[in-house]
């Protein structure tokens, strides 16, 4: 987790994959995000900080589709889909983690992350025919990879209830992976691991961007992020208030501010 | 085993027959959707399946299939309708339905018989015919169990938002929640007509509600396992506690309030829980205790934001 893997980028380069415009979502008279604006390019992590209530949350719900916007735009891969159902942005390939480890209960490790992987069954050459794509029992490659990749061997027959919270995480991100993704978005995925765990999930996300797999982290371990990211966000009250490198966002006096009060900012 | 048969064929044809209605309440509730649809479409099934044969003298099996065909389309206009709504809701709109269906069958006229209801449905539908219609349906709720679509079902259910999330069109399962349970009660209603040959309004009100249901709480609501155990013991229970004369109806209830309480997933569910636990108990001895298992969490937390920010925040105060 010591050794620093990013080396401070400009955000310019490489293809945009998913772009946000102008997004806001209110819930009444609730601004959660407001008016934010980002892109995400392929093959680079990008991270959002924040303090709780700032909207992380809120924008990772509306750039999956589960969350409404009230205004703005979403582009992937330059296609609007600000308007299509939830379960067509899984089929563009976004898979995502959430804030509260979110497994089905009555399924094993195993179940949990074929279910991601059957977002891809039907796509692509050689399909296994309707009623073994239906029915079918057998477990695809592409889980016993997430699995490998995710130190989850041994779990497999495991249900969720038997699981420590950090592994229940790897789980998710395991189910994340088998969808075989392009833009991977995880909201808080080291919350409840150790730090062997993060140091082992952070290699993981590099690896990952190593294949050309964009992602968006919101965390709130800061290590983890500059450790990580090559680009971050901060927000606040639903705006963004800082971008850039993630040591350049972590001394910018308004993030300070953000977490730590304006009167702590004075004194210090 | 055939005296058995010949003195009980008519509790035989009422498990079987129970088991299917109980499977249209099932089905739709293990995709969370609180829809008694099912016993409205009975209903349905029985009044259609009789009409037809009657006035076109149709063979059995196709009587079942055409009633089958209807009920689903009805199903589906059904959940075009309510589907949007969710819990009580959802459920309420469904009993209505069903309510419906039994005053249409009261106020059918010459069509349905009136109050009376329908006499004289004689059809070439036997026994052999019900169990052969009912093993395949069954094959077809099991398989809808296993494998992809029992994974995105149970996903439906616990966790929409999840699911959507994996690509599953929640509201396309709730709809095919709707027609299949429309199809299957439909069948259990036709087939009930066509093997007894009579149908009357008192045979397709809220009383089937209640029956689907005991039977898929007291034998387990997520297999159709339990299914199968609710038929069979909620059939052959009443005749079993006739001994008790008028006591029957209270020893019924008790049986009911008690498994509810003491087995809310059911028989089934239990067996499925203590099988989990016999497994874990040979993992954990085989294992002799692993890394990552409940109750191992660590409390090793990262550096947070705060810390960060103060230290970053420090430095930049040092001169």
């Amino acid at each position: 987790m010591t050794e620093t893997a990013t080396t401070p980028v400009q955000d310019e380069q490489g293809t945009p994959v998913l772009e946000a415009r102008d997004v806001a979502v209110h819930f009444g008279g609730v601004k959660a995000v407001d008016g934010l604006s980002m892109t995400l390019r392929a093959g680079k992590i990008y991270g959002i900080l924040g303090p709780n209530g700032s909207g992380k949350s809120t924008l990772l719900g509306a750039m999956t589709r589960l969350t409404q916007l009230t205004r703005g735009e979403l582009l992937f891969d330059g296609e609007e889909y600000h308007k299509v159902p939830a379960s067509q942005v899984a089929k563009k390939r976004v898979a995502r983690t959430f804030q509260t480890v979110r497994l089905l209960p009555d399924l094993t490790v195993r179940d949990n992350i074929q279910l991601g992987a059957d977002a891809r069954t039907t796509e692509g050459t050689g399909s296994p025919g309707l009623l073994r794509t239906m029915f079918g029992q057998g477990v695809s490659p592409a889980v016993a990879d997430a699995i490998a990749r995710t130190n989850l061997d041994g779990f497999e027959d495991y249900y969720p209830s038997e699981l420590s919270y950090g592994t229940q995480r790897r789980v998710e991100i395991a189910r994340a992976i088998a969808m075989n993704p392009r833009l991977l978005l995880l909201d808080e995925p080291t919350a409840g691991m150790n730090q062997k765990e993060r140091a082992e999930i952070s290699k993981l996300l590099q690896s990952l961007r190593g294949e050309g797999l964009s992602q968006l982290l919101v965390e709130h371990d800061v290590q983890m992020m500059i450790d990580t990211c090559d680009y971050v966000f901060a927000m606040n009250f639903g705006h963004l208030i800082a971008e850039g490198t993630p040591a350049d966002v972590v001394r910018d006096p308004q993030v300070q501010e953000a977490y730590l009060g304006k009167k702590w900012r004075e004194h210090a | 085993m055939m005296d058995f048969f010949d003195s009980n064929v008519v509790l035989v044809q009422a498990t079987f027959i129970g088991l299917v209605l109980a499977l249209s309440v099932q089905v739709p509730l293990r995709m969370g959707v609180f829809s008694f649809a099912g016993a409205g479409s009975f209903g349905i099934g029985a009044y259609l399946a009789g009409i037809i044969t009657i006035k076109y003298e149709t063979p059995g099996i196709v009587a079942v299939l055409i009633t089958m065909v209807v009920t689903a389309v009805i199903g589906l206009l059904l959940g075009l309708v309510i589907s949007r709504l969710a819990g009580l809701y959802l459920a309420m709109a469904t009993v209505a339905f069903d309510l419906i269906i039994s005053v249409l069958a009261i106020n059918g006229g010459e069509l349905t018989g009136g109050p009376t209801g329908l006499y004289g449905v004689l059809s070439d539908f036997g026994t052999i015919h019900l169990v052969i219609v009912t093993l395949v349906v069954l094959a077809l709720v099991a398989a809808s169990e296993i494998g992809r679509t029992g994974r995105r079902v149970d996903a439906v259910r616990d966790d929409p938002e999840l699911a959507a999330s994996v690509g599953i069109s929640v509201r396309r399962y709730r709809l095919v929640a709707f027609v299949v349970s429309g199809a299957l009660g439909g069948a259990a209603g036709a087939m009930n007509i066509l093997v007894r040959s009579t149908v009357t309004p008192q045979d397709i009100g809220f009383g089937l509600i209640v029956l689907a249901l005991t039977m898929i709480i007291v034998g387990g609501a997520r297999s159709w396992k339990g299914a199968v155990l609710g038929a069979v013991i909620f059939t052959w229970l009443p005749e079993l506690l006739t001994i008790v004369g008028d006591w029957q109806p209270l020893i019924y209830g008790i049986i009911v309030a008690l498994a509810a309480i003491f087995l809310p997933r059911g028989i089934h569910g239990l067996w499925v829980d203590s099988r989990r636990a016999l497994q874990r108990r040979r993992r954990e001895k085989a294992a002799g205790g692993a890394a990552g298992v409940a109750g191992d969490d660590d409390d090793d937390s990262g550096s947070t934001v705060i810390e960060k920010l103060k230290e970053s925040s420090e430095m930049e105060a040092t001169p």
